[in-house]
């Protein structure tokens, strides 16, 4: 087992611990160092709250008049064909 | 896929149904690559018309989602070469070398509650669309269209490793960029007994390394 990770190397690896990627072992490892290290930890917990964040706020929504154009376009090239 | 069967057998609202269920997408892959809904809009209907019109060619045992991304990807693709600021993207001078976050204070637990919800939709697309481009297409097709990281590599054109590799950069910048808005401030007493523990960490850690643990 892994024990001797770094924090560069910990925070390399962060995408593994939050989408569940990478070994077992890997996982493992990096969940021990996070609880023992305070700056890792706030930057797991806080990328995992931005990702919160990010799902919440549905961000870019199409805007109705370029929705309402494109179907205009549509339907003329559908008349074309 | 019954809905493209219904195109191609000549049903318009068919098409018109599909392009309602994936515009929001679509939208957000252009802008996403252009930085700027005027030219997104442009490269989104180029992305349908071309889907319309070769959809005959897409192959059933690739989800057809995927397929409509990546013809999303290479419309806006097309539209960025005709721009007269045109230049061809590239990795920045320092992306082989580690992302180090900045900010290590922990965020407020309730930002909804503190700045309400359109002053929280603002941060989150802004703080997107401040990231380069190459981080923040792999961020929104794996974020916030929520792609597995195979299909967003497809639809990319990129490896997976290239991928992710791209993609924690794009999310150790999104955290760096909200932490402004976000972080708790600590008090001076805290910063300083904080501090004491981080040096305190490193310099075990170092020994441990130091005596080959």
């Amino acid at each position: 087992m892994r024990t001797d990770m770094d924090c560069k190397e910990v925070t390399a690896n962060m995408s593994c611990y939050i989408d569940g990627d990478g070994s077992e072992e890997l996982r493992k490892a990096l969940r021990e160092h996070v609880a023992q290290c305070r700056r890792c930890r706030v930057v797991f917990d806080t990328t995992g709250q931005m990702l919160g964040m990010v799902r919440d706020a549905e961000p870019f929504e199409v805007p109705l008049a370029v929705s309402a154009r494109l179907y205009s376009r549509l339907e003329k090239i559908f008349s074309e064909t | 896929m019954q809905s493209v069967d219904r195109v191609l057998a000549g049903d318009r609202r068919a098409f018109e149904a599909l392009v309602r269920r994936r515009e929001r997408r679509v939208f957000r892959v252009t802008l996403a690559i252009l930085g700027n809904t005027e030219d997104a809009e442009e490269a989104m209907q180029d992305a349908f018309l071309k889907a319309f019109r070769h959809l005959g060619q897409f192959r059933r045992d690739a989800r057809f989602t995927t397929w409509l991304t990546r013809i999303a990807v290479n419309a806006a693709i097309e539209k960025r070469k005709t721009r007269k600021d045109f230049l061809p993207l590239s990795e920045s001078e320092n992306a082989n070398e580690p992302f180090l976050p900045k900010n290590y204070e922990p965020w407020k637990s309730n930002p909804e509650q503190i700045f309400g919800k359109q002053e929280i939709h603002r941060l989150v697309e802004e703080a997107i669309q401040a990231l380069p481009e190459i981080y923040r297409t792999a961020f929104v097709l794996r974020d916030v269209e929520e792609l597995s990281a195979e299909e967003a590599a497809e639809a990319l054109g990129l490896t997976v490793p290239a991928l992710k590799s791209r993609l924690l950069r794009g999310r150790l910048m999104m955290r760096e960029r909200l932490a402004a808005a976000l972080e708790v401030r600590p008090t001076l007493q805290k910063k300083v007994l904080e501090s004491a523990v981080d040096l305190g960490t490193a310099v075990a850690e170092r020994l441990m390394r130091a005596v080959g643990r």
